[in-house]
């Protein structure tokens, strides 16, 4: 990543970002020339009909894809995408995600999931354990640390993916849709515990989501349609 | 680094068994395989060792001397090339280490005659004491005896025919025989012997030729005192080659030749056996790449979202495609012991079993059906198989290191 000379950065910048796939002969853009800002401790949904450009751009915020043109920075330095960049580091040890299946490893206990991170950044056993633990209390499954997935509950599921995005204290959490697939009960409970960790410990979370309860939740909606920011763009 | 390292086989460990169905099928390929590459393996080093020793022990002895000139040129005429001064030159042999004993040999031919009818016969002047400690099963006598062994107890020349040469003879034991031949001095010479045994060597073509005296009897009807060669016999046969060697130091004029320079049968037999080894082997080799590459590929299939889903939390593509070769590791790890087991376990049952072998090409015995258990072979086929599996992972984890994230993602 290249750095900017402003010290005063925001934590993820796009600058006219275009995302364009290619469906057999036909063109999707997905993104149209996207440029926005997310400061650190936003709360922040990013909402939209399906085929919007959520999902898209929540992908390129996190790192996973690239985009057709335009460019991102992260904490002020752009990202390149040449395959010199160790991005999956960078994914590694700045950023968390959050998915709408959960998409835990079926094999591994809650613990273990929540551990998965620390054994990539090579973490010793012990930090591995107080970090693991302060998580798991904080999403209040320690008690269930040894159950595997199939064990729990999808609230459950989703508090452990929120634990293993959390562990390793990224600077950005990144949440597809994380309310899809649970209850409104359940999804009302895992958006407080997101709201209290963004605001105790200043996490930045970016959601795409067209749920309204997690939009009520959001301190700023971001609203797409058809791959461009909507007028209107809302603070909350 | 190390720990690491097992945090994340333990990883790959769970993965190998989370679809315990087919981790048990490719488990059995690799059973199937090492198991049978085992029994094959070491049936075949029972059949190399059994051949050998049969070889040296029923015919060659381990090393044989001959007179330098007697290899590289035609006789003339019988024993013109033979060893001159066979005592002392056993003398000093005796005193090489391991060296059990030596004896000597007079090859030459002839016609055999019972007065009505002749036959080519190829005779062998032996030491008959010497001869039943070379072979440590005894001569395989039909009937009668094999040859008196102090020849000065001998009232008449003794003959003992092979079984067919005794069969086209029509002799009896204790029938009378005329053995005719050139002398070393070029005249014809005959001498009346008495048969005493017909013995069987198991090779059709030569039972229905040969014929045994002792070799008094046969430098008597040579007229020489010459022999044809020395047999030098060990008490281990891998100390052949140095054993040979000090010996052609010891006598310049002489060339020693070991036991496989001459066992032509055993080494065809062994070229034979390896060639169906190596073959056998292919075959196992490609089965189980076949079998553990297409269970890594289901594997991956069924994996593709959490492929993706630990690409995006931060498992660099190198990390994602070594625990994917660590569970090739692990199934070959795992099924190539149990075969190895297995193997072992099989092994006993047929060494104990008494199956016997119908008689190989060129044999009229047959011979009983054991297995060796060679440690060196359980080695490598466990080698083998751990590694077959490494290598045929390598290509699916290869592939899906190189998944793209966001299409892993959308696997459905």
């Amino acid at each position: 990543m290249s750095k900017k000379g402003n010290d005063m950065n925001p934590l993820v910048q796009t600058k006219e970002i275009i995302k364009t796939y290619t469906l057999g002969r036909t063109e999707v853009h997905a993104l149209r020339g996207l440029s926005l800002d997310f400061e650190p401790g936003e709360f922040t949904a990013i909402s939209g009909p399906s085929g919007s450009g959520k999902t898209t751009l929540l992908n390129l915020l996190g790192l996973i894809d690239s985009p057709t043109s335009g460019t991102v920075f992260l904490e002020g330095s752009q990202v390149k995408y040449n395959g010199l960049t160790k991005l999956h580091s960078i994914r590694l040890e700045k950023l968390g995600f959050i998915f709408q299946t959960f998409n835990l490893i079926p094999v591994l206990t809650a613990y273990e999931n929540v551990e998965y991170p620390l054994l990539l950044m090579k973490k010793s056993s012990v930090q591995r354990r107080e970090m693991v633990e302060k998580v798991l209390r904080e999403v209040r499954l320690w008690e269930f640390r040894k159950h595997k997935p199939n064990e729990l509950s999808g609230g459950q599921r989703q508090r452990v993916a929120i634990a293993r995005a959390l562990v390793n204290r990224p600077k950005l959490i990144l949440a597809d849709e994380p309310t899809a697939n649970i209850d409104s009960a359940t999804a009302s409970e895992i958006l407080d515990l997101m709201h209290t960790l963004n605001e105790e410990d200043n996490v930045t979370f970016l959601f795409s989501t067209h749920d309204q309860l997690v939009m009520q939740h959001a301190r700023r909606i971001v609203k797409l349609h058809d791959g461009v920011i909507l007028n209107g763009e809302s603070n909350v | 680094m190390e720990k690491a390292m097992s945090n994340f086989m333990r990883l790959s460990f769970k993965n190998v068994f989370r679809n315990r169905r087919r981790t048990a099928i490719t488990g059995l390929v690799l059973v199937f395989g090492a198991t049978a590459l085992i029994l094959a393996g070491g049936f075949i080093a029972y059949s190399f060792r059994g051949l050998r020793e049969s070889t040296i022990h029923g015919e060659l002895g381990h090393i044989q001397l001959f007179n330098k000139e007697y290899l590289l040129h035609e006789e003339d005429r019988p024993l013109e090339l033979g060893l001159d001064s066979a005592d002392a030159m056993k003398k000093k042999i005796m005193m090489v280490n391991h060296v059990r004993f030596t004896m000597a040999r007079i090859d030459f031919m002839g016609l055999i005659s019972n007065g009505d009818k002749s036959e080519a016969f190829l005779g062998r002047g032996v030491e008959p004491d010497k001869e039943l400690k070379l072979s440590d099963l005894g001569l395989n006598m039909d009937r009668g005896q094999f040859l008196d062994q102090d020849p000065s107890d001998m009232k008449d020349n003794q003959v003992v025919l092979a079984s067919g040469l005794a069969k086209t003879m029509k002799a009896k034991l204790g029938d009378y025989l005329t053995l005719m031949t050139t002398t070393s001095t070029g005249a014809l010479n005959a001498l009346d012997v008495k048969v005493v045994g017909v013995y069987s060597t198991g090779i059709p073509e030569y039972d229905e030729r040969a014929l045994m005296v002792d070799l008094s009897t046969a430098q008597q009807i040579l007229n020489s005192k010459k022999v044809t060669k020395l047999v030098v016999v060990l008490d281990q046969t891998d100390e052949t080659i140095k054993v040979a060697a000090q010996l052609e130091k010891m006598f310049p004029n002489v060339t020693a030749k070991r036991w496989f320079d001459l066992a032509t049968f055993y080494n065809s037999v062994v070229r034979l056996y390896n060639a169906i080894f190596g073959f056998l082997g292919i075959i196992i080799f490609v089965i189980v790449v076949l079998s553990s590459s297409n269970t890594m590929m289901m594997s991956i299939f069924e994996r593709t979202k959490e492929i993706g889903t630990q690409l995006a939390v931060g498992t660099s593509r190198l990390r994602l495609m070594l625990n994917f070769v660590y569970e090739g590791l692990i199934i070959g790890v795992l099924g190539a012991l149990l075969g190895l087991v297995i193997a072992y376990g099989v092994s006993v049952l047929i060494n104990n079993s008494n199956i016997m072998m119908p008689a190989p090409p060129g044999r009229t015995t047959g011979y009983p059906l054991l297995v060796d258990t060679v440690p060196m072979l359980f080695v490598g086929v466990f080698i083998l198989m751990s590694l077959t599996t490494v290598v045929s992972s390598v290509i699916p984890a290869f592939k899906a290191s190189r998944l793209k994230i966001v299409d892993a993602l959308g696997h459905i």
